[in-house]
Protein backbone atom coordinates (compact mmCIF):
# COMPACT_ATOMS: atom_id res chain seq x y z
CA UNK A 1 0.00 0.00 0.00
CA UNK A 2 1.35 3.39 -0.97
CA UNK A 3 0.91 6.10 1.63
CA UNK A 4 0.04 9.61 0.42
CA UNK A 5 3.21 11.61 -0.19
CA UNK A 6 5.34 8.46 0.25
CA UNK A 7 7.48 9.46 -2.75
CA UNK A 8 8.00 12.92 -1.25
CA UNK A 9 9.10 11.46 2.08
CA UNK A 10 11.49 9.08 0.27
CA UNK A 11 12.98 11.99 -1.68
CA UNK A 12 13.41 14.02 1.49
CA UNK A 13 15.11 11.08 3.20
CA UNK A 14 17.53 10.55 0.30
CA UNK A 15 17.94 13.97 -1.32
CA UNK A 16 21.09 12.99 -3.18
CA UNK A 17 19.19 10.41 -5.22
CA UNK A 18 15.90 12.33 -5.49
CA UNK A 19 16.66 14.02 -8.79
CA UNK A 20 18.37 11.24 -10.70
CA UNK A 21 15.60 10.80 -13.29
CA UNK A 22 15.59 12.99 -16.42
CA UNK A 23 13.98 16.37 -15.68
CA UNK A 24 10.35 16.93 -16.71
CA UNK A 25 9.36 19.79 -19.00
CA UNK A 26 8.70 23.17 -17.40
CA UNK A 27 4.93 22.98 -17.93
CA UNK A 28 4.63 19.55 -16.36
CA UNK A 29 6.89 20.47 -13.42
CA UNK A 30 4.84 23.60 -12.64
CA UNK A 31 1.51 21.78 -13.08
CA UNK A 32 2.55 19.03 -10.66
CA UNK A 33 3.86 21.57 -8.14
CA UNK A 34 0.62 23.57 -8.26
CA UNK A 35 -1.58 20.45 -7.98
CA UNK A 36 0.25 19.27 -4.85
CA UNK A 37 1.11 22.56 -3.14
CA UNK A 38 -1.93 24.79 -3.74
CA UNK A 39 -4.49 22.56 -1.93
CA UNK A 40 -2.14 22.17 1.05
CA UNK A 41 -1.36 25.89 1.09
CA UNK A 42 -5.09 26.68 0.92
CA UNK A 43 -5.81 24.49 3.96
CA UNK A 44 -2.89 26.08 5.82
CA UNK A 45 -3.93 29.64 4.87
CA UNK A 46 -7.60 29.00 5.76
CA UNK A 47 -6.68 27.54 9.14
CA UNK A 48 -4.18 30.35 9.87
CA UNK A 49 -6.73 33.00 8.92
CA UNK A 50 -9.51 31.40 10.97
CA UNK A 51 -7.27 31.14 14.06
CA UNK A 52 -5.96 34.66 13.45
CA UNK A 53 -9.48 36.10 13.36
CA UNK A 54 -10.35 34.22 16.56
CA UNK A 55 -7.20 35.47 18.33
CA UNK A 56 -7.79 39.05 17.20
CA UNK A 57 -11.43 38.95 18.35
CA UNK A 58 -10.39 37.53 21.73
CA UNK A 59 -7.83 40.33 22.05
CA UNK A 60 -10.52 42.94 21.27
CA UNK A 61 -12.68 41.47 24.02
CA UNK A 62 -9.86 42.02 26.48
CA UNK A 63 -8.43 38.49 26.70
CA UNK A 64 -4.94 39.69 27.53
CA UNK A 65 -2.79 37.39 29.71
CA UNK A 66 -2.16 38.96 33.14
CA UNK A 67 1.60 38.42 32.79
CA UNK A 68 1.57 40.51 29.62
CA UNK A 69 -0.28 43.33 31.36
CA UNK A 70 2.29 43.18 34.15
CA UNK A 71 5.15 43.16 31.66
CA UNK A 72 3.79 46.19 29.82
CA UNK A 73 3.57 48.05 33.14
CA UNK A 74 0.55 50.03 31.93
CA UNK A 75 -2.79 50.50 33.62
CA UNK A 76 -4.91 47.44 32.57
CA UNK A 77 -7.98 49.68 32.17
CA UNK A 78 -6.13 51.76 29.56
CA UNK A 79 -5.09 48.61 27.67
CA UNK A 80 -8.65 47.24 27.67
CA UNK A 81 -10.02 50.58 26.48
CA UNK A 82 -7.45 50.69 23.68
CA UNK A 83 -8.22 47.10 22.62
CA UNK A 84 -12.00 47.54 22.70
CA UNK A 85 -11.63 50.50 20.32
CA UNK A 86 -10.05 48.26 17.66
CA UNK A 87 -12.27 47.59 14.62
CA UNK A 88 -14.18 44.30 14.51
CA UNK A 89 -12.52 41.52 12.47
CA UNK A 90 -14.15 40.42 9.21
CA UNK A 91 -16.12 37.17 9.26
CA UNK A 92 -14.25 34.16 7.88
CA UNK A 93 -16.96 33.85 5.23
CA UNK A 94 -15.92 37.22 3.85
CA UNK A 95 -12.24 36.35 3.76
CA UNK A 96 -12.06 32.85 2.30
CA UNK A 97 -12.95 33.79 -1.32
CA UNK A 98 -9.90 36.07 -1.30
CA UNK A 99 -7.75 33.15 -0.16
CA UNK A 100 -8.81 31.22 -3.26
CA UNK A 101 -7.33 34.05 -5.30
CA UNK A 102 -4.32 34.93 -3.15
CA UNK A 103 -2.95 31.45 -2.40
CA UNK A 104 -2.35 30.30 -6.02
CA UNK A 105 -0.70 33.66 -6.75
CA UNK A 106 1.35 33.28 -3.58
CA UNK A 107 2.49 29.79 -4.60
CA UNK A 108 3.54 30.91 -8.08
CA UNK A 109 5.15 34.06 -6.68
CA UNK A 110 7.15 32.03 -4.14
CA UNK A 111 8.31 29.66 -6.87
CA UNK A 112 9.48 32.54 -9.09
CA UNK A 113 11.11 34.33 -6.15
CA UNK A 114 13.06 31.23 -5.11
CA UNK A 115 14.09 30.55 -8.71
CA UNK A 116 15.44 34.08 -9.26
CA UNK A 117 17.40 34.30 -6.01
CA UNK A 118 18.68 30.72 -6.01
CA UNK A 119 19.76 31.06 -9.65
CA UNK A 120 21.64 34.24 -8.77
CA UNK A 121 23.19 32.54 -5.72
CA UNK A 122 24.24 29.58 -7.84
CA UNK A 123 25.84 31.89 -10.39
CA UNK A 124 27.71 33.80 -7.66
CA UNK A 125 29.11 30.48 -6.43
CA UNK A 126 30.14 29.30 -9.89
CA UNK A 127 27.47 26.58 -10.08
CA UNK A 128 26.21 27.40 -13.58
CA UNK A 129 29.09 25.57 -15.16
CA UNK A 130 27.13 23.94 -17.94
CA UNK A 131 25.24 27.13 -18.78
CA UNK A 132 21.84 25.42 -18.66
CA UNK A 133 20.10 28.72 -18.01
CA UNK A 134 17.29 30.06 -15.85
CA UNK A 135 14.72 27.64 -17.29
CA UNK A 136 16.63 24.78 -15.64
CA UNK A 137 16.41 26.58 -12.30
CA UNK A 138 12.66 27.08 -12.79
CA UNK A 139 12.21 23.33 -13.37
CA UNK A 140 14.47 22.40 -10.43
CA UNK A 141 12.63 24.73 -8.08
CA UNK A 142 9.22 23.42 -9.19
CA UNK A 143 10.37 19.83 -8.61
CA UNK A 144 11.85 20.63 -5.19
CA UNK A 145 8.89 22.71 -4.04
CA UNK A 146 6.44 19.96 -5.05
CA UNK A 147 8.32 17.59 -2.73
CA UNK A 148 8.84 20.22 -0.01
CA UNK A 149 5.08 20.97 0.00
CA UNK A 150 4.82 18.05 2.40
CA UNK A 151 6.23 20.50 4.95
CA UNK A 152 3.03 22.54 4.61
CA UNK A 153 1.10 19.39 5.49
CA UNK A 154 3.27 18.68 8.54
CA UNK A 155 3.11 22.37 9.46
CA UNK A 156 -0.61 21.88 10.16
CA UNK A 157 0.44 19.92 13.26
CA UNK A 158 1.52 23.25 14.71
CA UNK A 159 -2.17 24.18 15.05
CA UNK A 160 -3.03 21.19 17.25
CA UNK A 161 -3.43 22.29 20.89
CA UNK A 162 -0.53 21.19 23.15
CA UNK A 163 1.06 19.15 20.32
CA UNK A 164 1.67 22.41 18.47
CA UNK A 165 3.96 23.64 21.24
CA UNK A 166 5.81 20.31 21.41
CA UNK A 167 6.50 20.17 17.67
CA UNK A 168 7.33 23.88 17.26
CA UNK A 169 11.11 23.38 17.35
CA UNK A 170 11.15 20.23 15.13
CA UNK A 171 8.97 22.09 12.62
CA UNK A 172 11.45 24.97 12.56
CA UNK A 173 14.29 22.51 11.89
CA UNK A 174 12.20 20.90 9.16
CA UNK A 175 11.63 24.33 7.60
CA UNK A 176 15.40 24.89 7.57
CA UNK A 177 15.97 21.49 5.92
CA UNK A 178 13.26 22.11 3.32
CA UNK A 179 14.91 25.44 2.48
CA UNK A 180 18.24 23.70 1.88
CA UNK A 181 16.54 20.82 0.04
CA UNK A 182 16.06 23.04 -3.03
CA UNK A 183 19.84 23.10 -3.31
CA UNK A 184 19.92 19.36 -4.13
CA UNK A 185 17.50 19.90 -7.03
CA UNK A 186 19.50 22.88 -8.31
CA UNK A 187 22.78 20.98 -8.12
CA UNK A 188 21.36 17.89 -9.86
CA UNK A 189 19.71 19.82 -12.70
CA UNK A 190 22.63 22.21 -13.26
CA UNK A 191 25.21 19.43 -13.02
CA UNK A 192 27.28 21.00 -10.25
CA UNK A 193 28.44 19.76 -6.86
CA UNK A 194 25.67 19.54 -4.20
CA UNK A 195 27.49 21.97 -1.88
CA UNK A 196 27.14 24.73 -4.46
CA UNK A 197 23.38 24.17 -4.69
CA UNK A 198 23.04 24.14 -0.91
CA UNK A 199 25.25 27.22 -0.55
CA UNK A 200 23.14 29.03 -3.19
CA UNK A 201 20.08 28.64 -0.98
CA UNK A 202 22.15 29.91 1.97
CA UNK A 203 23.25 33.00 -0.02
CA UNK A 204 19.57 33.53 -0.81
CA UNK A 205 18.66 33.18 2.89
CA UNK A 206 21.37 35.64 3.98
CA UNK A 207 20.27 38.22 1.38
CA UNK A 208 16.66 37.75 2.42
CA UNK A 209 17.60 37.80 6.10
CA UNK A 210 19.30 41.19 5.75
CA UNK A 211 16.08 42.66 4.35
CA UNK A 212 13.71 40.70 6.56
CA UNK A 213 15.52 41.39 9.83
CA UNK A 214 14.30 44.97 9.90
CA UNK A 215 10.77 43.85 9.02
CA UNK A 216 10.82 41.18 11.73
CA UNK A 217 12.03 43.68 14.32
CA UNK A 218 9.27 46.06 13.18
CA UNK A 219 6.63 43.35 13.57
CA UNK A 220 7.90 42.41 17.04
CA UNK A 221 7.86 46.06 17.97
CA UNK A 222 4.26 46.43 16.73
CA UNK A 223 3.17 43.28 18.59
CA UNK A 224 4.75 44.63 21.76
CA UNK A 225 3.21 48.05 21.18
CA UNK A 226 -0.34 46.83 20.51
CA UNK A 227 -0.23 43.82 22.83
CA UNK B 1 7.34 33.16 -22.51
CA UNK B 2 9.94 35.07 -24.57
CA UNK B 3 7.28 37.65 -25.44
CA UNK B 4 6.80 38.56 -21.77
CA UNK B 5 9.04 41.45 -20.63
CA UNK B 6 9.64 40.23 -17.08
CA UNK B 7 12.22 42.90 -16.23
CA UNK B 8 9.92 45.67 -17.47
CA UNK B 9 7.07 44.24 -15.38
CA UNK B 10 9.36 44.10 -12.34
CA UNK B 11 10.29 47.76 -12.99
CA UNK B 12 6.61 48.71 -12.98
CA UNK B 13 6.19 46.81 -9.72
CA UNK B 14 9.20 48.66 -8.24
CA UNK B 15 7.69 52.02 -9.26
CA UNK B 16 4.42 51.00 -7.63
CA UNK B 17 6.40 50.03 -4.51
CA UNK B 18 7.99 53.48 -4.41
CA UNK B 19 4.53 55.09 -4.54
CA UNK B 20 3.39 52.87 -1.66
CA UNK B 21 6.57 53.75 0.26
CA UNK B 22 5.70 57.44 -0.10
CA UNK B 23 2.26 56.74 1.39
CA UNK B 24 3.88 54.96 4.36
CA UNK B 25 6.16 57.90 5.16
CA UNK B 26 4.01 59.11 8.12
CA UNK B 27 4.50 55.81 9.99
CA UNK B 28 8.18 55.39 9.10
CA UNK B 29 9.13 56.90 12.45
CA UNK B 30 7.78 53.78 14.15
CA UNK B 31 10.50 51.63 12.53
CA UNK B 32 12.92 50.47 15.22
CA UNK B 33 15.97 50.35 12.93
CA UNK B 34 18.21 47.49 11.90
CA UNK B 35 18.31 44.57 14.35
CA UNK B 36 21.77 43.53 13.04
CA UNK B 37 23.16 46.98 13.82
CA UNK B 38 21.51 46.97 17.22
CA UNK B 39 23.12 43.60 18.02
CA UNK B 40 26.59 44.17 16.58
CA UNK B 41 26.99 47.93 16.41
CA UNK B 42 27.81 47.66 12.69
CA UNK B 43 25.57 48.47 9.73
CA UNK B 44 24.37 45.55 7.62
CA UNK B 45 24.65 45.56 3.82
CA UNK B 46 21.09 46.82 3.46
CA UNK B 47 21.23 49.47 6.20
CA UNK B 48 19.90 52.72 4.75
CA UNK B 49 17.74 50.92 2.19
CA UNK B 50 14.44 51.87 3.84
CA UNK B 51 15.47 55.52 4.08
CA UNK B 52 16.69 55.34 0.47
CA UNK B 53 13.31 54.01 -0.68
CA UNK B 54 11.44 56.61 1.38
CA UNK B 55 13.54 59.38 -0.21
CA UNK B 56 12.84 57.99 -3.67
CA UNK B 57 9.13 57.95 -2.83
CA UNK B 58 9.46 61.72 -2.36
CA UNK B 59 11.50 61.96 -5.56
CA UNK B 60 14.62 63.09 -3.65
CA UNK B 61 17.40 61.30 -5.55
CA UNK B 62 20.22 63.15 -3.79
CA UNK B 63 19.09 61.93 -0.37
CA UNK B 64 18.38 58.44 -1.75
CA UNK B 65 21.97 58.27 -3.04
CA UNK B 66 23.25 59.37 0.35
CA UNK B 67 21.40 56.59 2.21
CA UNK B 68 22.24 53.70 -0.16
CA UNK B 69 24.34 54.55 -3.25
CA UNK B 70 24.23 51.05 -4.75
CA UNK B 71 20.45 50.71 -4.46
CA UNK B 72 19.90 54.24 -5.82
CA UNK B 73 22.11 53.58 -8.84
CA UNK B 74 20.47 50.20 -9.43
CA UNK B 75 17.01 51.77 -9.31
CA UNK B 76 18.13 54.56 -11.64
CA UNK B 77 19.26 51.94 -14.16
CA UNK B 78 15.97 50.00 -13.99
CA UNK B 79 14.18 52.10 -16.68
CA UNK B 80 17.07 51.42 -19.09
CA UNK B 81 16.81 47.72 -18.35
CA UNK B 82 13.04 47.91 -18.88
CA UNK B 83 13.46 49.52 -22.31
CA UNK B 84 16.02 46.86 -23.27
CA UNK B 85 13.65 44.14 -22.06
CA UNK B 86 10.65 45.48 -24.01
CA UNK B 87 12.81 45.52 -27.15
CA UNK B 88 13.98 41.95 -26.41
CA UNK B 89 10.40 40.76 -25.88
CA UNK B 90 9.24 42.51 -29.06
CA UNK B 91 11.87 40.59 -31.03
CA UNK B 92 11.14 37.38 -29.07
CA UNK B 93 14.82 37.00 -28.26
CA UNK B 94 15.75 34.74 -25.33
CA UNK B 95 17.26 36.27 -22.21
CA UNK B 96 21.06 36.10 -22.37
CA UNK B 97 22.71 33.77 -19.87
CA UNK B 98 24.68 35.16 -16.95
CA UNK B 99 28.37 35.63 -17.86
CA UNK B 100 30.44 32.53 -17.21
CA UNK B 101 33.62 34.40 -16.32
CA UNK B 102 34.98 34.26 -12.81
CA UNK B 103 35.86 37.97 -13.07
CA UNK B 104 32.18 38.88 -13.50
CA UNK B 105 31.17 36.83 -10.46
CA UNK B 106 33.98 38.25 -8.34
CA UNK B 107 32.99 41.75 -9.45
CA UNK B 108 29.46 41.26 -8.13
CA UNK B 109 30.81 39.86 -4.84
CA UNK B 110 33.16 42.87 -4.66
CA UNK B 111 30.27 45.29 -5.23
CA UNK B 112 28.21 43.60 -2.50
CA UNK B 113 31.11 43.65 -0.01
CA UNK B 114 32.06 47.22 -0.98
CA UNK B 115 28.46 48.38 -0.47
CA UNK B 116 28.49 46.83 2.97
CA UNK B 117 31.91 48.30 3.84
CA UNK B 118 30.75 51.72 2.66
CA UNK B 119 27.69 51.64 4.89
CA UNK B 120 29.76 50.48 7.87
CA UNK B 121 32.47 53.11 7.27
CA UNK B 122 29.92 55.91 7.03
CA UNK B 123 28.03 54.69 10.10
CA UNK B 124 24.72 54.59 8.23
Amino acid sequence: MNLPFAASFRALARPGAAFGAPPPGLGRAVREMVLVWVPLALVNAAWTTWRGIQAYDALRRGAVPPWLLGWLGTDPADIHELLSALPAPPAFGQVWPWLLLAVPFGVLGTWLHHAVWDHMGLWLLGGLKEQRGFRTSLVAEAEALRIAAVGTLLGLLGFVPVLGVVVALPLMLLDAYLWLFRGFALAARHGCEPWRGLAATVVHAVALGCCAMGLLAFMLFMVGWTG
Amino acid sequence: MRRIPWVALATLLALLGLRVAALLEPVSGLLPGCAFKRLTGFACATCGLTRCVMALGRGDWREAFHWHPVAAVALALLPLAAVWDVRRAWRADPYPGLPASRAARLSVWAILVAAWALQVARGI
